[in-house]
C-alpha cells in the first residue's frame, strides 16, 4: 500500500503544486474585484463562494449559478483565468490517467493486491513456482482436496490467461522472477499457513535456486522441486529437499516394476491415478531383447532398470560416443527402417522410443510396428499437445513428463502417507501386493479411487475420544461401515496404512483397535471418505454400533442406563 | 424400540402441540388463552431441555438452542400474565394477552424448528 501512495505522490507532485497555484490566484483575484449585488450596491465575494465558483468553472462542470451578475471587471478576469484553470485540471487528470496505465505502477497495485489475498488466506496453501501443464494440473488437484495454491510464473501471458478461466481465476497469482527471494517472501514463504513449496519450472536451475532460497529462510518447509538432470538432483538432495521429482528416473523405476512385478506395478498405478479415472488393467510387458533408441536423459535411466531386470538390450543414438562402447549398438536415429533392422528390430520383444523429438518418436513407433507387429512399444512424450497423437501411435506405454510430475508432487503434497505405503509395497513381497490388489478390486468397481487421510485428532474425530473416555473399543471396522443405514453396510474403502507415532501397520485388519491420535490412510470413493468423516464426528452412532446397543443421546439417559446396568 | 428415544421424540413434539395450542385464537382475546396451558407448554419446554442436555451429536447444540429460545419466550411469557394479573389494578386485559400470544407465538416458532431437525435427522439417519 506504501509504494502506491509514494509512487502517486512522487508522479502528482508538480501537477499539484501547479493547480494550487493556479487555483489560489484565481481565488484571491475573484475576492479582491468587487462586485454589484442586485439592489445595485458594491459587495466583495467571500473565499467560499469564489473557491467554489473556480472549482466548477475549471474542471468545466460549470452550473451556470453566479452568487450575483458579474460586473464587466468580474467577466474580464474571469474570462482570462479560464484557460490557466483547465489546462491545470486537465494536466493533472491527465498525468493521474497515465499513472493508472503506467505499466510499472500497475506492477506495483497488482503486487499489492495479491499480497493482501495472500494476508487473507485462512487454510493451508502451497506456493505453486511454474504453472505450465504440470503447474495448472497440480493447482487443479490441490483445489479438488480443498487446498489452495498460491501461482507464480515468469510469463505475464500465463497469468493473463489464467484469468479465463473460471475454475482458478480466483487464485493469486503474480508473474515475475520466480527465482527472487522478494517474491517468494510477498507470496507468504514466511505464513505459518504455508504448507509447502513446488519448484515445477521448465528449468532445473530456477527449481534449484528456488529449493536453495526457501530451505533458507524457512528450513523446515517442505520443498517439492522438479529436477530433470542427476547432478541438480543430488544438489537438491545434499540440503535436504525433501521431495526430488525426475520424471524420466520416476518412469525408469516404474518401468522396472512393470517388467519384474507386474502386481506391484498395477496396484501402484491404480493408487496413483487420477480419482475416478477407469483402471489400467494388467499389463505385461515382455521378456526378451529391447531396443531403445534414444539413450539420453531418458534412455541412459531405463538402460540400468532393464540391466536390473535381466533384459538384454540394443541401443540406437545418433551420438558416436554414446554407441561407441556398448556392443551390437547402431548408429542413427531410428526413424528409418534399416537402422530399425540393423538392431534386429524382428527378433526384439519391445521398443523405446527415447529421443527428446516427439515427432521422432512417434515416428519411430509407427516403423518399428510396421516391422514388427507385436512389440510392446514404450514412447516418450514431451509436448502436452501431442497427447491424441500418441494414443493413437499404437504404443503400449507412454512416458508424459508433465503428467507423470504432477501426478507424483501431488501425491506426497496430499497424501504424504501414500509414499510410505508405495514404498514398503515395493519392497514387500509379491503376496503382499497380491493381497491389496484382491481388497482395492472389491471396492473400487473399475475407477481409481480417491485416497485420503484421516487423522484422528480431537478435533476432527470427537467421536473417537468420548468413546474412549467411555471406554468403548473402537476397531477399524466400525468406522467403516455406514452408520446411517438400519443394517449398516461395508464402506467402498480400504484402510493401506494405520501410522500410531513411530508404529506403522500396512493394510490393517477390520478388528484393529483404533486410538486418539492415530493417522489412517483410505483409498476408496469419495462417498466413503464423507461417511466415514461424519461418523468421526457423531459419538452416538459410532458407540451405539460398536457396543451392539443403542447409546443414549442424553446426559440423562446415559445416567439412568449406567445406573440400570450397575 | 428404544425407551430413550421415545421419550426424546415424545418431549418435544408434546412442547410443540402445547404450544401451538395455546396460540390457537384471537390474539386479543383472554377467553381463547388459558393460563393452564401456557403454564403446561412452559413444563414441557423445559423437561424437553433437560432431556437434550448432554447430546454430543452433529445436531444437539442446536437442538439445544431451539429449546432454550423457547424457553426464554415463554417464560417471559408466563411473567408478564402473573404480573398484571397479580400486580396491577387492571388485571389481564386484550393488550396483555395479544402481547403473551405473541411472545409464545415465537416460542412456537422455536420448537417448530426443533422439530424439523428431529425430523430430518431421523431421516438421514435409518436407525
Amino acid at each position: 500500500m506504501n509504494d502506491i501512495i509514494w509512487l502517486t505522490m512522487r508522479r502528482m507532485r508538480t501537477p499539484l503544486i501547479v493547480l494550487i497555484l493556479v487555483y489560489s490566484f484565481s481565488v484571491l483575484g475573484l475576492v479582491m474585484i468587487p462586485g454589484v449585488d442586485a439592489s445595485g450596491r458594491e459587495f466583495h465575494m467571500d473565499y467560499l463562494h469564489a473557491g467554489y465558483f473556480i472549482a466548477i468553472m475549471a474542471t468545466t462542470i460549470g452550473f451556470g449559478e453566479f452568487p450575483e451578475v458579474f460586473t464587466a471587471a468580474q467577466r474580464l478576469y474571469v474570462f482570462i483565468i479560464i484557460f490557466p484553470n483547465v489546462i491545470a485540471w486537465l494536466y493533472s487528470i491527465g498525468t493521474i490517467l497515465s499513472l493508472f496505465l503506467d505499466p510499472q505502477f500497475r506492477g506495483v497495485l497488482h503486487r499489492t493486491q495479491f499480497a493482501r489475498r495472500i494476508h487473507w488466506i485462512s487454510g493451508g496453501f502451497y506456493i505453486v513456482c511454474g504453472f505450465g501443464n504440470t503447474g495448472s494440473m497440480i493447482v487443479r488437484g490441490l483445489m479438488k482436496r480443498g487446498i489452495t495454491a498460491v501461482i507464480l510464473e515468469r510469463e505475464q501471458e500465463i497469468i493473463h490467461s489464467m484469468a479465463l478461466e473460471d475454475d482458478i481465476s480466483h487464485l493469486p497469482a503474480l508473474a515475475g522472477d520466480v527465482t527472487d527471494r522478494r517474491l517468494l517472501e510477498l507470496a507468504g514463504l514466511r505464513k505459518d499457513n504455508c504448507l509447502g513449496i513446488m519448484a515445477i519450472t521448465n528449468e532445473d536451475h530456477a527449481n534449484l535456486t528456488i529449493a536453495i532460497t526457501s530451505k533458507l529462510l524457512r528450513p523446515e518447509l517442505p520443498v517439492l522441486a522438479r529436477s530433470e538432470t542427476r547432478r541438480v538432483s543430488a544438489n537438491m538432495a545434499s540440503f535436504g529437499t525433501e521431495e526430488r521429482v525426475d520424471p524420466y528416473t520416476i518412469f525408469a523405476e516404474r518401468l522396472y516394476l512393470a517388467l519384474t512385478s507386474p502386481t506391484k506395478y498395477l496396484v501402484q498405478d491404480w493408487l496413483i491415478s487420477v480419482p475416478g479415472s477407469e483402471l489400467r488393467t494388467e499389463m505385461n510387458p515382455p521378456s526378451g531383447r529391447w531396443i531403445i533408441a534414444g539413450l539420453g536423459r531418458f534412455g541412459s535411466r531405463i538402460a540400468p532398470q532393464l540391466e536390473k531386470a535381466g533384459m538384454p538390450y540394443t541401443v540406437i543414438d545418433v551420438h558416436p560416443d554414446r554407441v561407441d562402447n556398448r556392443e551390437g549398438s547402431v548408429l542413427g536415429r531410428g526413424t528409418e527402417a534399416d537402422t530399425l533392422v540393423l538392431a534386429g528390430v524382428e527378433d526384439a520383444v519391445g521398443i523405446i522410443a527415447g529421443t527428446g523429438d516427439d515427432m521422432d518418436n512417434l515416428s519411430i513407433i509407427m516403423t518399428a510396428l510396421e516391422l514388427n507387429p507385436n512389440l510392446f512399444a514404450v514412447g516418450r512424450q514431451e509436448i502436452k499437445q501431442n497427447d491424441e497423437l500418441f494414443d493413437t501411435s499404437g504404443a503400449d506405454l507412454v512416458a508424459r513428463r508433465s503428467l507423470i510430475v504432477a501426478r507424483r508432487i501431488l501425491a506426497m503434497a496430499t497424501t504424504p502417507l501414500l509414499r510410505v505405503f508405495l514404498s514398503h509395497l515395493v519392497l514387500e513381497e509379491e503376496s503382499f501386493a497380491r493381497k491389496v490388489k484382491a481388497r482395492l478390486e472389491t471396492v473400487l468397481h473399475g475407477r481409481a479411487p480417491n485416497l485420503w487421510m484421516d487423522d484422528l485428532s480431537r478435533e476432527t474425530a470427537a467421536a473417537i475420544s468420548i468413546a474412549a473416555k467411555e471406554k468403548v473399543v473402537i476397531r477399524l471396522e466400525h468406522i467403516t461401515h455406514n452408520l446411517r443405514m438400519e443394517k449398516p453396510e461395508k464402506l467402498d474403502c480400504v484402510c493401506l496404512l494405520l501410522e500410531r507415532g513411530a508404529l506403522r501397520l500396512f493394510l490393517p485388519g477390520p478388528r484393529q483397535e483404533l486410538l486418539e491420535g492415530d493417522r489412517l490412510l483410505f483409498a476408496g470413493r469419495g462417498s466413503a471418505r464423507r461417511l466415514i468423516r461424519w461418523t468421526l464426528t457423531d459419538p452416538n452412532s459410532l458407540i451405539s454400533f460398536a457396543t451392539g446397543r443403542q447409546h443414549p443421546r442424553g446426559a440423562i439417559g446415559r445416567w439412568l442406563a449406567r445406573n440400570h446396568a450397575g | 424400540m428404544n425407551f430413550e428415544k421415545v421419550m426424546f421424540a415424545f418431549f418435544i413434539v408434546l412442547a410443540l402441540t402445547l404450544n401451538f395450542g395455546f396460540f390457537l385464537g384471537d390474539i386479543d382475546n383472554p377467553d381463547h388463552h388459558h393460563a393452564m396451558e401456557l403454564g403446561a407448554a412452559l413444563a414441557v419446554s423445559l423437561i424437553a431441555t433437560v432431556i437434550k442436555f448432554g447430546d454430543r451429536s452433529q445436531m444437539g447444540a442446536v437442538l439445544l438452542a431451539t429449546s432454550l429460545v423457547a424457553d426464554l419466550q415463554l417464560l417471559l411469557a408466563s411473567f408478564i400474565w402473573a404480573y398484571s394479573a397479580y400486580a396491577t389494578d387492571a388485571g389481564v386485559t386484550g393488550e396483555v394477552v395479544a402481547s403473551i400470544v405473541s411472545l409464545s407465538g415465537g416460542a412456537l416458532l422455536a420448537n417448530l424448528v426443533s422439530v424439523t431437525i428431529l425430523v430430518a435427522e431421523t431421516i438421514t439417519i435409518r436407525r
